[in-house]
């Protein structure tokens, strides 16, 4: 397990771009999300004080994070730069800024007229849509890996930031609705897709990825032994690298142990990242806290 | 005029000007600047798709594919070709994917026609997994060096694209700029809220998901038909189609439908046409499918009559599907 651990860090030391970051692939530009996973495996180095260098470099007015430097979009991605500043003891403003951005940000099926005209059978929904979850952008709806991350982001800013009482109940709160809303898109079948059960009425698939993904949102909830039966026998039938990396994380945020990946190393920095994450101690930093 | 025809219009005029000219180039990877394409008066052109018969995925479906693009007079010779498959996700009960071997076939037929580069691209709107179901689907096996031919779409360096419906910007990964020519390499299927997704709606699998997401939820905010047609705007003057309806998909697709053997593949460069034919062939008025109505005589030519049909009749292959509830107004008289 430590030289598998080895070869990826060391895999990822490689690929880090002059920049600081990482693309999705090697020797292409960096973006978002293969960073963070990067600098979250390689925390404490300076490559991942470097990644955060430029990370910060990319937060915008309004406390959201872009998803590349030449892409001009509030991102979900917000979520793992405030996972990485809060594992950084970063507290101050950027933080700040970023968690109030979550704070402020909501799939647009919970606007009050959609529920009405839900409400009033006008408008059919294959979902709860009264349960504010986050959206991969906003003016999109909300879906299953944004609320995912940012349920995880609130619940670790809730253990470690001062807030007054008014501030904390409503991150409270918030983190309550956005679990609720996990639970509410689980599919007949036990797990989960990309955040709907139903479409048009017809019962739709899970995957192994998003069901691993929901675990750790999920995490310190019970009776969700079977998801886990679940999400590993989809990956038995349906081989899948990122769902696997995924999933081993989850067992290890729920404390259960993870055997090793069997999966191929392929050249996918966000996929090596991941199971770096997973093999090796940095999963931790992904550990949401206690429940409020 | 219906709303949706109205809407296009507006948003197209003001694209019109923008469109490829609005394109801007990336740092490093792609153009620089892209040339606004000729636009061509429609009312009353004619256009070329070809209806060729292949029975079952079998070898011969090559020889098939290269009768079509020949018969449709294109000429791939030193162009970079991107061919793009509908890979979405995998269910062993049905037929989600265009088929491996129309794939394989894809490959072979464009290299030998003397393409200098022929890759295969693909950003699935479910999974993010792409890796995995190309291997469920046989792609990593069947297709002859697959990892180095296959990008992942949904995780490229991108560019942007200014005007795209209402949104000022649209960004799209660089390989779709950087080909000569793209080959939507769709499945003919119903779909539960277009009515039917060939090779147009095939397009959203261009979009990429490190930035729209999975689902590529960005597109139904602005509306499944005006993407269709925005997406048609902007990359169909490259393109050529060649749709997979040896066997189709009815009754509830584009993911939970049923097979549905048609035994055919349609083909030609006015990608609205292709789909037009494609319908007739499934039972579908074609006029009442928004997104063709909407790119009708602006984007390509949908009239039967202006279509000339090579190789098959319609009559001899059409198909009925079965069609949800919801389209069953859509039904061919």
């Amino acid at each position: 397990m430590a030289n598998s651990l080895q070869a990826r860090l060391d895999a990822l030391r490689e690929w880090q771009n002059a920049d600081g970051g990482w693309g999705y692939f090697p020797g292409k530009e960096s973006w978002l999300e293969p960073t963070a996973y990067a600098a979250l495996a390689l925390h404490g180095e300076p490559a991942a004080d470097r990644a955060w260098k430029l990370l910060s470099s990319w937060q915008m007015p309004d406390g959201s994070w872009r998803p590349s430097e030449r892409v001009n979009v509030a991102n979900w991605g917000t979520s793992l730069c405030v996972t990485i500043a809060l594992a950084r003891n970063e507290f101050g403003a950027p933080l700040r800024q970023g968690v109030a951005w979550l704070m402020g940000t909501a799939g647009v099926e919970t606007h009050w007229l959609g529920i009405w005209l839900a409400r009033l059978h006008i408008s059919k929904a294959d979902r709860d849509i009264s349960l504010k979850a986050w959206p991969w952008k906003p003016g999109n709806s909300s879906w299953l890996e944004p609320t995912v991350h940012a349920v995880v982001a609130l619940r670790q800013a809730a253990r470690a930031v001062s807030l007054d009482t008014v501030a904390r109940r409503e991150l409270a709160e918030r983190v309550r609705i956005g679990e609720e809303q996990l639970w509410s898109v689980r599919g007949r079948d036990g797990g989960w897709n990309y955040g709907t059960p139903l479409a048009l009425g017809i019962e739709l698939p899970s995957y192994p990825e998003t069901t691993a993904l929901a675990l750790v949102g999920l995490q310190g909830h019970a009776g969700l032994a079977p998801a886990f039966g679940i999400a590993e026998g989809m990956i038995a039938k349906t081989p899948s690298a990122l769902a696997d990396a995924w999933l081993a994380i989850a067992r290890r945020l729920h404390g259960m142990n993870a055997p090793e990946t069997a999966a191929e190393q392929r050249p996918d920095i966000m996929v090596t990242a991941l199971q770096a994450l997973a093999i090796g101690g940095n999963w931790k930093l992904l550990q949401a806290g206690e429940r409020t | 005029m219906n709303s949706g025809r109205r809407e296009f219009l507006a948003v197209a005029g003001a694209a019109a000007v923008a469109g490829y000219a609005g394109f801007r180039g990336g740092r490093s990877a792609g153009p620089q600047e892209v040339k606004a394409p000729v636009q061509k008066p429609l009312a009353g052109a004619m256009s070329q798709v070809a209806v060729v018969k292949a029975a079952s995925y079998s070898h011969e479906i090559a020889d098939a594919m290269m009768r079509g693009i020949l018969e449709c007079g294109l000429d791939v010779t030193g162009k970079r070709v991107l061919l793009k498959p509908n890979l979405v996700e995998f269910d062993f009960n049905t037929c989600i994917n265009t088929d491996v071997a129309v794939v394989a076939a894809a490959l072979d037929v464009f290299q030998s026609l003397g393409a200098e580069e022929v890759r295969i691209g693909e950003g699935p709107g479910h999974r993010r997994d792409t890796y995995a179901i190309a291997e469920l689907t046989r792609y990593r096996t069947e297709v002859p060096k697959f990892d180095d031919v296959f990008i992942d779409l949904n995780r490229q360096d991108v560019s942007v694209v200014q005007g795209f419906a209402d949104r000022k910007e649209f960004y799209f990964a660089n390989p779709v700029f950087e080909a000569d020519l793209i080959v939507s390499l769709a499945k003919m299927k119903t779909h539960h809220w277009a009515g039917a997704t060939l090779s147009m709606k095939n397009y959203f699998g261009l979009v990429p998901g490190s930035i729209y997401g999975w689902p590529k939820n960005e597109l139904h905010h602005i509306g499944i038909p005006t993407s269709i047609v925005e997406l048609t705007r902007i990359f169909g003057p490259k393109s050529f189609a060649i749709v997979d309806g040896i066997v189709g998909m009815e009754g509830n697709g584009p993911i939970q439908g049923t097979p549905k053997p048609v035994g055919v593949m349609v083909m030609g460069s006015d990608l609205p046409a292709v789909d037009a034919t494609c319908c007739r062939i499934m039972g579908i008025d074609p006029a009442k499918i928004e997104y063709l109505q909407m790119a009708s005589d602006i984007l390509g030519v949908t009239e039967e009559a202006r279509i000339q049909q090579i190789g098959e009749t319609i009559q001899s292959v059409q198909t009925k599907f079965q069609l949800i509830d919801e389209f069953k107004h859509a039904r061919l008289a």
